[in-house]
């Protein structure tokens, strides 16, 4: 946090350097003052609730730190990543921008982000086996803001409405299905149990965890076989096209919202900051979270991810005034009071503890307290090319779903889709 | 119209070698006007279609350099069975949505011609779909129109066709995206009830008179007389027809679903470039669409020769 004092020398020092290196008529990195502020770029994705609470926190940061002006836009998470792509070729990028793990290898080993290792930003009230998601090769290239763990959610209310008890976590795939049909079949049509739980990515990666497979290599490579792949897509297939799984064209239609947010699931398995989202999707007053079902009940495969870093273009003129913004991001309490849990739970011990977590939010941050002892090492950053991975894992899902496709060709479609990224990429 | 297809021998020919000076400072004077669309044309269009043509030879992710891999892009492009499938899916819909729309552009024109009333108020009207058509808000109107418990499924439920909803139903997304099309049918309308104005009214008395009936009239003089616009607006639409994007972009959300019955060509271009890093495919992928609508509207002037009647022709 940054105090008057702080402040004030910040300022001091600005205007001087500012004035000293006018003087040497090469200045290597611009200053700015309050009289004079400099201009970053910062750009995020998110829906509008998020847009409201990044503009207040930006005001927070020009108001304590008059020397720097940030200019904020946001996109949707799809569109994001096409405008990253064109900037980036372009040698234009936003000066800081909010990252999502699936391309921190992508950017960061084409030298398109900033190694924060050369720059000021505070990470002492950072859990140390947090940070080693946000580099690479040894280097910093990402701070992450929050954490999330994965669970499964469900609506009480849905339940209570058809008459099936809630869970109480700690079950098995086999309870897990069951507690699904259930709510399938009490459900008669108007409700289904939950989303295809084989096409989702984390959910499959946190199963190959239990049974203590890597999915990816240190050396960018699949960890798991075909068969691994083909176990998991046949667990669910007695339940497809019953009512414990939502149609594949129920769930098309309500794109982009999720059938869990469009009320037509009454469970769904996914990171826990979606709460605020989905809360606002589906107009429930309550969502419940317990943890993933693994037959393994000393292994559940979780762990904290970063939900989000922050990061820096590696061609930023305003290193500082970039750090600084980073730095007040992750650190500042008043960020923390602002979002909440909507980035996830906050990452920096200081912006945690002067966070009051009330509700839904207090459920968040009660559930990644609970599953505490089950938590494992983060998975390092996902190889070059996953998300095109991940869009495929979900497509193929999707297409079994509908019939098109066989398990045993789902299998080699996706192996053959990875075996191409990895060779594109290497 | 007719003007404008109206094949010219001679008339566009280049100056000879050693014209009057008058003739040369003209066209010095043509070239300095030309100039801020050459320019516009050379830098932003020859330009980068050259330089994608470059890059359809490459293996290029935006970020590092391109590596030249030779005709690989275009041999992979058909072990790709997303790519034939965005084929099958882009084709489907020009061989089916083009004819549809002609179709209905030429009746509504042939109402409109006999309308004596109104007919300003009606061709604006019917005009209108197309203005707007190509807009995102239409997409998303079209979107729920056609969704579960829209008012086309409660349309067809009232009569007892129990479909749902089209947008989540593979094999129902390909007639939804060819209604849109069709409906959209204003442009080539507009272009129909100009030609049809220019048949002589003649040509008609004459035919009463040898008392020929309305459909006898409509194949011997309307169609061949209209047979000008019927090819410009042929090729128009085909052409178009192989570049749909934006509707498709937004009913399927960016990813050509459900199970890839609305991945169109373009889309697919789209996704392997911007989404996929792979530019060198996508470029590849943008020269075989050229290469295929030259091809085709090739076969189409070759092929008009037999059904094209321009007035003035002798046979």
């Amino acid at each position: 946090m940054i105090s008057r004092r702080n402040f004030l020398t910040t300022v001091a020092v600005g205007t001087v350097s500012a004035a000293a290196l006018a003087a040497c008529g090469a200045p290597a990195s611009q200053t700015g003052s309050a009289a004079n502020p400099v201009t970053i770029t910062y750009t995020w994705w998110g829906n509008d609730d998020r847009a409201e609470r990044t503009r207040k926190a930006i005001a927070v940061f020009e108001q304590k730190n008059p020397d720097v002006k940030v200019n904020g836009n946001f996109t949707d998470f799809a569109g994001y990543w096409q405008k990253r792509a064109t900037e980036a070729a372009g040698g234009g990028l936003p000066d800081v921008m909010q990252w999502d793990l699936s391309y921190l290898r992508d950017y960061a080993q084409r030298n398109q982000l900033l190694d924060l290792g050369t720059v000021k930003i505070n990470t002492d009230a950072f859990d140390k086996t947090l940070l080693p998601s946000g580099q690479i090769r040894g280097k910093t290239y990402g701070i992450p803001t929050s954490t999330n763990a994965f669970a499964v959610y469900y609506d009480p209310a849905k339940l209570k409405e058809i008459g099936v008890a809630e869970p109480a976590g700690m079950w098995t795939y086999a309870e897990y299905k069951d507690w699904l049909t259930k709510i399938g079949q009490a459900g008669g049509g108007k409700y289904f149990g939950g989303s295809d739980f084989t096409g989702i990515w984390w959910q499959f990666n946190i199963w190959l965890r239990q049974k203590g497979i890597d999915a990816f290599t240190g050396d960018g490579k699949l960890g798991f076989s075909k068969d691994d792949l083909r176990t998991w897509l046949n667990l669910n297939s007695d339940l497809r096209g019953t009512n414990a799984v939502v149609p594949a064209d129920r769930s098309a239609q309500v794109k982009p919202k999720s059938p869990f947010g469009s009320n037509l699931t009454v469970s769904e398995n996914t990171w826990d900051n979606f709460m605020a989202g989905y809360l606002k999707d589906s107009g429930a007053k309550e969502l419940k979270l317990v943890p993933v079902p693994s037959d393994d009940p000393d292994n559940l495969g979780l762990f904290l991810k970063p939900s989000m870093l922050m990061v820096a273009s590696a061609k930023t003129k305003n290193k500082d005034a970039a750090a600084r913004f980073i730095d007040f991001m992750v650190n500042d309490p008043e960020v923390g009071e602002i979002f909440k849990t909507s980035r996830g739970v906050p990452a920096s011990k200081t912006q945690r503890d002067g966070t009051t977590f009330e509700g839904t939010d207090k459920a968040v941050v009660d559930y990644e307290t609970s599953i505490g002892k089950y938590l494992k090492d983060a998975p390092e950053p996902p190889i070059v090319g996953f998300g095109t991975l991940e869009a495929a894992f979900l497509r193929f899902n999707e297409d079994l779903n509908y019939g098109k496709l066989t398990v045993d060709g789902a299998v080699d479609q996706w192996f053959k889709e990875a075996e191409d990224v990895i060779k594109q990429n290497a | 119209m007719t003007q404008t297809l109206t094949r010219r021998s001679g008339t566009a020919a280049a100056p000879p070698a050693h014209a009057p000076r008058r003739r040369s400072a003209d066209a010095r004077a043509g070239y300095t006007f030309l100039l801020p669309w050459l320019l516009g044309f050379i830098l932003l269009t020859v330009g980068p279609m050259l330089s994608s043509l470059y890059l359809s030879f490459t293996n290029y992710n935006l970020f590092d350099a391109p590596k030249w891999i030779g005709l690989d892009n275009y041999t992979s492009l058909f072990q790709d069975e997303r790519f034939l499938q965005s084929v099958g899916v882009t084709l489907g819909y020009v061989v089916f949505g083009t004819p549809l729309k002609l179709a209905a552009a030429l009746a509504v024109a042939l109402l409109l011609n006999n309308a004596t009333r109104g007919q300003g108020f009606y061709r604006s009207a019917f005009y209108a779909p197309s203005l707007i058509g190509a807009s995102v808000s239409i997409a998303i109107v079209w979107k729920a129109m056609f969704g579960d418990q829209g008012p086309v499924d409660q349309g067809l439920s009232f009569f007892g066709i129990n479909l749902g909803g089209w947008v989540g139903n593979p094999s129902m997304t390909m007639p939804m995206m060819i209604l849109l099309t069709v409906w959209q049918f204003g442009a080539p309308m507009v272009i129909f009830l100009a030609g049809l104005k220019q048949i002589p009214q003649e040509l008609y008395e004459a035919a009463s008179v040898d008392g020929a009936g309305r459909l006898r009239k409509f194949v011997n003089i309307t169609f061949p007389m209209l047979s000008p616009v019927v090819f410009f607006n042929l090729l128009l639409e085909t052409i178009h027809a192989f570049q749909i994007f934006a509707s498709a972009y937004i009913i399927s959300n960016g990813e050509g679903g459900p199970a890839g019955s609305t991945l169109f060509y373009t889309l697919y271009l789209y996704l392997r470039g911007f989404s996929d890093f792979r530019m060198g495919y996508a470029s590849a992928m943008a020269w075989l669409l050229v290469i295929v609508v030259g091809i085709i509207t090739l076969i189409f002037f070759r092929t008009s020769k037999s059904w094209v009647h321009y007035s003035g022709d002798s046979k």
